[in-house]
């Protein structure tokens, strides 16, 4: 058992609450549980927020955990992240003001350690003891089980899952009662969900599809970005006609917020995403929108006659992939608040527009592939 | 087309006098206006105005129906097509529940279209308690003069010069509400689908000249844009078309990648929305709807499908219409392109929910195919023909 540390963050003698107007980076955001757009309600959905929690968030520091738990501290929970401390535990978001900033560092707690060493997860957090537990790095069941076992009066586990469970299917979009496939690359998510759903927890499970915005360490925006930025033709596979589907993280966080302590969440599993899907096409000319490009050039090609040994060409899976996400807006009025091209500008806006990006350009396939469209021309 | 009063009208399809039909008298009597009621719009047919008791927004998440008085409709019907279908399935829906319905059909009842189905199984509707009449657009005034319906739902036409007439009649005679199928195909084309009701439409489509005229008219209007269904009696082939090839064992050629979403709906779940907005008049006044069912298959995914419920195996091909030289509309019965339009108002406002599973639905359509001895009828294949030609796939003969 590798020695593993943990600290934890004091609690400030003085806390600094966030302004309560705080816009996320200047872009909107929701601070607290509304609507902004006119949705539909079902009835009963109203979400009286829980009091104040002890929230445990599992990772929380790369992408989606530096939002929610943004919106965490902000309801008024106390939350820890679990992380091996690789990546800083805070950092401040682009455009986010330095009160703000403060106002969450000074707040946020930090459990360092492995979450794969099992003995050290379940006496850590037995000894503190949490209410909920957010999962959003969580890759296989066995992860789990020491978690679960270490709070016996866990209020309930929410996990971030992936719509990459699903069986492909000719009938789309994937909704939550369709067959998943035992042998996907997200098995292990698969076995997850089963887990929580056989111990009896209290578990809500979310299934994202593709998610994006800044600060993404999945190269998706990005990838379009980089070529757009540089003037290139955009290679696309086979039609482009492919439909895939985008989820703003900040919708992502929301979701995960709207099920802390709702009850008809519980034991349920939702797709959470855009609600609107897009082509492989249409998403490159989004992207072109979105970052003020003008209208790129697309080139078509049949990945089977390339070898690119073990290079991704595209980001994407080459097949149609996209879920409906009107389960969550049915049951539990989960709304997505952006649309593709906002939600990529705010991503462009707040990230590669500034300059930074997670991935260099690498443009050797698409190099491959239009060397190769050339000789054939 | 010469105006013509159908001779059905002196024997069995029997149409109300002018007065109040026994059944309306009936329903009147039994009705109570309680100040108290929950549910607005109790229209007395016998006076000329609505009277409104409350106006309290019905939010349709629960199934209830604003009222369940009972409705005397009219469904003026096409003569052929696609959506033929559509007005036949509810007429029988609507008589299923004790509404009173009359169908126009815009034709000769002795034409040779009346001759195809849903046609032929008219005597169904007759049966069912309904009536059934025949005549032009222009003689809709004359063939039912005197009558007036609750509800006039426009089935027959994809522009003004076929729909107005009806509407202008509807107007005159006092009918509360005008209901109109129109289509999915005026959404201009997206490269984010699906068609969402409250998309751009195309600004020169037939339907919405209708749409935007009876909006104008009509105090309380729907619109309804359908897509492609399957479901006995349907005038035009859908799933008939796949059949054909696989029961032949011939290759079943899709134009472009396959990988096209269309929509395919059971046409039990248009009547289903149709009768949800039906019953409810205040939550689908002035509203569009996209009535097609909640899932989109794959131009492939279908073939895939009609192949396995005849436990057959498929082969399928793909070409260029443009490439080949031929006419794409005449070869494939489907848009090559995305068509996919989700019901998403009919969910949120009026409760409705899509039953139509085409895995299961399939089935008993393959099994009315055989039944009917339509797996042995002689089909030309002349354009099938043309395009394996072109791509030199082989027949097995």
């Amino acid at each position: 058992m590798a020695a593993v540390q943990h600290t934890f963050k004091p609690y400030p003698s003085l806390s600094l609450l966030p302004s309560s107007q705080s816009t996320f980076c200047g872009t909107k955001f929701i601070t607290s549980v509304q609507y902004k757009r006119k949705v539909c309600q079902p009835k009963g959905a109203l979400n009286v927020m829980a009091s104040s929690k002890k929230i445990l968030v599992m990772g929380g520091t790369r992408f989606i955990g530096i939002f929610l738990s943004r919106l965490l501290v902000e309801e008024g929970h106390q939350v820890t992240l679990f992380t091996r401390g690789k990546a800083p535990v805070t950092q401040p978001l682009p455009g986010e003001s330095d009160e703000a900033y403060n106002a969450f560092k000074s707040k946020i707690l930090h459990l360092k350690g492995d979450r794969k060493d099992y003995d050290f997860v379940r006496s850590s957090l037995a000894a503190e003891g949490f209410d909920v537990v957010y999962d959003i790095n969580g890759r296989e069941a066995e992860e789990v089980e020491p978690i679960i076992d270490a709070l016996p009066n866990l209020e309930q586990y929410i996990y971030c899952s992936s719509a990459g469970v699903y069986l492909k299917s000719d009938l789309l979009p994937h909704r939550e009662i369709d067959a998943v496939d035992p042998k996907s690359r997200h098995k292990g998510k698969l076995e997850t969900e089963s887990l929580l759903e056989s111990k009896g927890v209290n578990y809500t499970s979310i299934r994202p599809v593709y998610i994006y915005g800044p600060l993404n360490y999945n190269p998706v925006e990005e990838w379009f970005f980089h070529r757009l930025k540089a003037g290139r033709p955009i290679p696309i596979p086979n039609s482009g006609l492919q439909i895939t589907q985008l989820g703003h993280v900040k919708d992502l966080a929301t979701a995960f917020i709207k099920v802390l302590g709702n009850a008809k969440a519980s034991k349920q599993v939702y797709n959470i995403s855009g609600d609107r899907y897009v082509t492989f096409d249409g998403l490159a000319r989004a992207c072109a929108k979105a970052g003020g490009f003008p209208e790129p050039e697309l080139i078509h090609y049949n990945p089977k006659e390339f070898d690119f040994g073990k290079k991704k060409a595209f980001p994407f899976r080459d097949q149609h992939f996209f879920a409906s996400v009107e389960k969550a807006k049915e049951e539990l009025g989960i709304v997505p608040e952006y649309s593709l091209v906002e939600g990529l500008t705010d991503s462009y806006n707040l990230d590669f527009g500034r300059g930074t990006f997670r991935k260099a350009a690498d443009f050797t396939t698409d190099d491959i592939i239009l060397g190769k469209s050339l000789v054939l021309s | 087309m010469a105006t013509l009063v159908s001779s059905s009208l002196l024997s069995t399809n029997y149409l109300s006098p002018p007065s109040l039909s026994p059944h309306l008298s009936q329903s009147l009597s039994s009705l109570s206006l309680s100040p108290t009621s929950q549910f607005s719009s109790i229209s007395l047919s016998s006076s000329s105005r609505n009277v409104s008791l409350s106006s309290f927004t019905v939010k349709a998440a629960s199934a209830a129906s604003e009222n369940n008085k009972k409705k005397n409709v009219l469904i003026v019907n096409a003569n052929s097509g696609a959506h033929a279908i559509i007005g036949f399935d509810l007429a029988k829906e609507l008589l299923g529940l004790g509404h009173h319905v009359t169908v126009f059909t815009v034709d000769h009842q002795t034409s040779d279209n009346m001759k195809k189905p849903p046609f032929t199984r008219f005597s169904e509707i007759v049966e069912g308690g309904g009536k059934t009449v025949w005549g032009d657009v222009d003689a809709v005034g004359s063939v039912l003069e005197g009558l007036k319906f609750d509800i006039v739902l426009d089935n027959n036409g994809k522009d003004l010069d076929a729909v107005k007439p009806v509407a202008d009649w509807a107007k005159s005679s006092g009918a509360e509400r005008f209901l109109f199928i129109s289509s999915a195909g005026i959404y201009v084309p997206t490269e984010q689908p699906p068609h969402v009701e409250g998309d751009i439409v195309n600004a020169k489509a037939g339907h919405v000249a209708v749409e935007k005229y009876i909006s104008e008219v009509f105090e309380n209007w729907t619109s309804f844009r359908p897509q492609y269904m399957i479901g006995s009696g349907n005038n035009k082939d859908c799933e008939e078309w796949f059949f054909d090839r696989i029961v032949r064992g011939r290759p079943v050629p899709i134009p472009g990648s396959g990988m096209q979403l269309t929509n395919i709906s059971h046409v039990r779940d248009l009547s289903s929305m149709l009768i949800k907005a039906i019953d409810n008049p205040t939550v689908a006044n002035g509203k569009i709807f996209n009535c097609v069912a909640d899932r989109a298959v794959t131009l492939d995914g279908m073939a895939k499908l009609c192949a396995q419920v005849a436990g057959l195996p498929v082969k399928i091909v793909h070409y260029d219409p443009q490439s080949v030289g031929i006419d794409g509309k005449k070869a494939f019965p489907f848009r090559n392109m995305h068509f996919y339009a989700e019901p998403r108002a009919a969910k949120d406002l009026l409760g409705w929910k899509c039953t139509t599973n085409l895995p299961e639905d399939l089935k008993e359509r393959y099994e009315e195919y055989v039944k009917i001895g339509r797996d042995k009828k002689d089909v030309k294949f002349d354009l099938d023909d043309k395009i394996l030609e072109y791509l030199k796939v082989s027949v097995a003969v």
